[in-house]
């Protein structure tokens, strides 16, 4: 889906840069990107839909270099969903927000209007709200949906969840994770909620100072606390704990299997 | 590159009192206003470019004219175009197109707006907004209430010109194209925008507004700085050089 082959970008007069990064992200796949602050991962979400250019290497969607075509092309394929849902947000109303994208991207009127309404009834909104005068988390709901609505195949999260409550967060990720599995849909998300990391993506990619340290399976990454302490990252809790605790515990990840452990434990205890 | 911001450095324009600096940018700007040669005007652009290359400011200050430049084409073209003393310099089946006073006035006012913004625009990379408000209040002895407004003024522009390149790239990310030539749909395509900058912008004041009062802005007065701002001796030069290039200007009229 997505391929970057030895990519370098520098920012202006900042010490801001990624250097010689080359990974593959196959169609299908959950990604998440972590790293501290200024690690490069907004950078990377930003090269791969042509919003950032590479000052060397190339970066490929589907085998199209994305510096070779404009970011409202690659837009048919890639959706953006950034933190701060203010700054997609345009229209007066949720349905004209949802239909924005299609608009833009030469959809006719008849399949517009069938598709704003199935959106609008997926994602439990009202067509008629004012999307500003909503919550966070609506309005992070409407910037989703929004999107979405083209059907992209390779959808970029940019710290989706920053600033919601729990429901809201939970709502938001299973939209998400609702789509890679039944559609298929590519997932890059950036985050620095390693419990979210560890709960909805299958592999992560860990960098820092725009290098990349790690590339694995989550499971993997969450138990290696070595590689998360030199990415300035600190580890999910609850692997975090199962490594302490040790022998019994090597395939803890989730509360629920840290329960489970807990109670094997103590009935071999009792025995 | 952002235009606005500020370049640190030690050079001689970067020690000037703040209040010296805007006094000066001022004063230069008059002195090209009042200027009436060609000839001049194009000196006091390349003395402020030389100015700004002692600052260590060339690249700015080269970009700042590029840009200036179109500015002062566009101002170019409707004098050109509508000022009709002088002799016929250009016609076109018997109707005059240019005449000799059109081409100099169109010449004269197009350099004149590169020479007059150039030093204002280059206050703003040899002088932090805080120090200019200090300044003012403890020199000037303006009110504090005052001075923030002017230069929260000019704080935000550079604030509000990333802020509005953020919400340009989540609509390109949509799917929107603004890399078209055509000036009316360029103009339908940003139009739009203002909806989230307004909205973001009046949240970010309400916020920087209710961050000042709870940390005292009321309390602010002209002793409230630790820091002091005193007129030294270049500050003396600068002005008395920029005061005599104002009256020589005048004298010339």
């Amino acid at each position: 889906m997505i391929r970057f082959e030895d990519v370098s970008f520098h920012y202006p007069h900042t010490q801001a840069s990624i250097e010689g990064l080359s990974f593959h992200i196959a169609k299908g796949e959950f990604v998440a990107l972590i790293g501290a602050n200024g690690a490069g991962k907004s950078t990377i979400s930003r090269l791969c839909n042509g919003l950032l250019r590479p000052s060397a290497g190339r970066v490929l969607l589907d085998g199209e270099d994305t510096s070779q075509t404009p970011t409202s092309r690659l837009a048919r394929k890639v959706g953006f969903l950034f933190q701060n849902p203010d700054r997609q947000i345009c229209e007066n109303t949720v349905r004209e927000e949802i239909a924005f994208s299609m608009k833009a991207q030469g959809w006719d009127e008849q399949a517009i209007a069938g598709r704003v309404e199935e959106i609008l009834a997926a994602f439990d909104l009202a067509g008629d709200w004012f999307p500003f005068e909503r919550s966070r988390g609506e309005r992070q709901r409407i910037a989703l949906a929004g999107a979405l609505a083209c059907e992209p195949q390779l959808l970029i999260l940019d710290e989706p969840t920053t600033g919601l409550d729990y429901r809201e967060c939970i709502r938001i990720m299973d939209y998400v994770t609702a789509l890679n599995r039944d559609k298929g849909v590519t997932v890059l998300m950036v985050s620095h909620d390693m419990e979210l990391v560890q709960d909805y993506a299958r592999r992560v990619l860990v960098l820092e100072g725009g290098k990349l340290l790690g590339d694995g399976d989550v499971k993997r990454v969450m138990k290696d606390e070595a590689l998360l302490r030199s990415a300035r990252v600190l580890p999910a809790q609850i692997p975090a704990l199962a490594l302490r605790l040790g022998e019994g515990f090597e395939d803890v990840y989730t509360i629920a299997e840290m329960a489970g452990a807990i109670q094997k434990r103590r009935a071999e205890a009792s025995r | 590159m952002n235009l606005l911001s500020v370049m640190p450095g030690d050079s001689f324009l970067h020690r000037l009192n703040p209040v010296t600096k805007l006094a000066a940018a001022f004063l230069y700007g008059i002195g090209c206003i009042l200027c009436d040669s060609i000839a001049m005007e194009v000196v006091f652009i390349l003395l402020m470019l030389l100015i700004s290359a002692s600052a260590g400011l060339l690249p700015r200050a080269l970009a700042l004219t590029r840009r200036l430049l179109v500015l002062g084409l566009f101002m170019f073209v409707i004098q050109l175009l509508f000022v009709r003393t002088g002799a016929p310099l250009l016609s076109l089946g018997g109707v005059t197109l240019v005449t000799t006073g059109g081409l100099r006035s169109a010449l004269l006012l197009s350099l004149r707006v590169v020479a007059t913004m150039l030093p204002l625009m280059l206050f703003f990379a040899v002088t932090q907004m805080n120090d200019l408000c200090n300044a003012l209040v403890k020199r000037l002895h303006l009110p504090y209430r005052y001075a923030f407004i002017i230069t929260t003024a000019f704080r935000f522009v550079p604030l509000f010109s990333s802020e509005f390149a953020e919400i340009q790239d989540a609509q390109r990310a949509r799917g929107v194209d603004f890399e078209t030539k055509n000036l009316v749909r360029k103009v339908k395509l940003v139009a739009p925008l203002c909806v989230p900058l307004l909205v973001s912008s009046l949240k970010k004041v309400n916020s920087s507004a209710i961050s000042a009062e709870l940390r005292g802005f009321e309390m602010r007065g002209r002793e409230s700085g630790y820091k002091e701002y005193p007129f030294g001796k270049n500050d003396a030069l600068a002005l008395a050089l920029l005061v005599l290039m104002v009256a020589l200007c005048a004298a010339l009229l």
